[in-house]
């Protein structure tokens, strides 16, 4: 399998909850901030967005509202919970030391 | 809405055996999806048609994704899991401490059991109602059974009377259940096979019910039927925290089975007719269900 699908497969929650930590938002602006702000690097199949979304509802990380725009139209806007915001900050953490860790690593075999 | 966006709709409806709140939710989600991607492709130039046909497949297989969806909500918590196993547990604990043959006792589970299922039938149908709803049933379907014990082929009129209107309950909270997702009907009626292979008498050389000879074969049996509900309650317990559906069917199967070949090696091999008829009626109660369920997918 591709190695960069299996690191978002892996990290998908994180993103999510990062994103939603920054503003409450819905399914379709979460693919699109998804693929804006990682310059196109994050695509994936939009629907396999919405089990991801909630499973990390049923898991109490987020929580997930209907609100009616003045348009009418219906959507799903997604708020980071309180528990979600604590699993974010553990999640950030281990991420950065990895991180550094990983490039301390691979600078060495490329210097 | 576009034919692609509903055909798409019904076609993720129609593959998702989920509560109906949720999948009206998701599907709900999924339309608002569309209608904001097919938007922006519109603006950038496609025709209507085509904008939806492009939104539709960028949301992929809608068998794969109702999967998906199916398996993060398929899956009950620890919790519910141990409450789901519950009535299981306290049939159990009845026989493991001989208090079978205690009224109070017996009457304590009936009201907490016809309590619960009450309970969980009007808060929507949780995933844990369903065991405690099979053994609500229990009393319909024992009624029956005792109804053949009246005197002088009264019994077999008034079963005959009961039956119908038996079958009729019975029926109705099935289809009701089956709404939902037949597994869950199969999940309550898992105690069926078990209760009508040890309580009823099988073997030859037992009558119907010969109420001194059946309490002494109960306790004879006392320890098989701990061992089944145990089983049962730990099928239970699998079926409700396993995510595939495919495990979920293999969790209601394997127990009658077991309990099957328990029986036959009990009555080592003695089971008459009228047990064998018995015996197939309670495992057809729960492999139906699931049967339902297989030619529903198809």
């Amino acid at each position: 399998m591709n190695y960069g699908r299996e690191l978002l497969k892996g990290n998908t929650d994180s993103l999510l909850l990062c994103l939603i930590s920054r503003e409450p938002t819905y399914g379709y602006k979460v693919v699109k901030e998804l693929e804006k702000r990682s310059n196109g690097y994050f695509q994936f199949k939009e629907g396999t967005l919405y089990p991801a979304l909630h499973r990390l509802e049923r898991e109490n990380l987020i929580e997930g509202r209907w609100e009616i725009l003045p348009n009418g139209q219906q959507r799903r806007y997604y708020y980071i919970t309180e528990k979600g915001q604590q699993v974010l900050a553990a999640r950030l953490a281990t991420w950065q030391d990895f991180s550094t860790a990983v490039k301390a690593v691979m600078q060495t075999e490329t210097a | 809405m576009i034919d692609y966006a509903s055909h798409y709709l019904n076609r993720f409806r129609a593959s998702l055996k989920i509560d109906q709140t949720i999948k009206d939710g998701v599907a709900d989600e999924l339309h608002a999806h569309l209608e904001d991607k097919s938007r922006e492709l519109e603006e950038a130039g496609l025709s209507r048609e085509e904008a939806y046909k492009v939104a539709v497949q960028s949301l992929g297989s809608p068998e794969l994704l109702a999967q998906q969806v199916y398996e993060t909500h398929a899956q009950g918590s620890w919790k519910e899991a141990f409450f789901s196993a519950l009535p299981h547990f306290l049939v159990a604990l009845l026989f493991a401490s001989y208090y079978w043959q205690k009224a109070a006792a017996l009457a304590i589970v009936l009201v907490l059991t016809v309590g619960i299922a009450i309970y969980g039938w009007q808060r929507g149908k949780p995933i844990w109602l369903f065991p405690w709803l099979g053994y609500y049933l229990m009393p319909v379907v024992i009624t029956g059974i005792l109804l053949l014990n009246l005197p002088q082929g009264w019994g077999w009129i008034a079963a005959l009377i009961y039956i119908p209107l038996a079958l009729f309950v019975l029926i109705h909270i099935m289809r009701q259940t089956g709404k939902r997702d037949w597994l869950y009907a199969s999940l309550m009626l898992a105690p069926m096979p078990v209760i009508f292979s040890w309580f009823l008498p099988l073997s030859t050389g037992h009558g119907l019910m010969t109420s001194d000879a059946w309490v002494t074969r109960l306790q004879t049996q006392a320890p098989w039927i701990v061992t089944s509900f145990v089983a049962l309650a730990a099928a239970t317990i699998a079926f409700i925290r396993l995510k595939p559906r495919k495990y979920k069917i293999m969790s209601l199967l394997i127990p009658p089975l077991v309990i099957l070949f328990a029986v036959t090696w009990v009555s080592r091999g003695s089971i008459n007719l009228w047990g064998w008829v018995i015996l197939a009626f309670s495992l057809s109660a729960v492999a139906v269900p699931v049967w339902m369920q297989a030619r529903a997918q198809s």
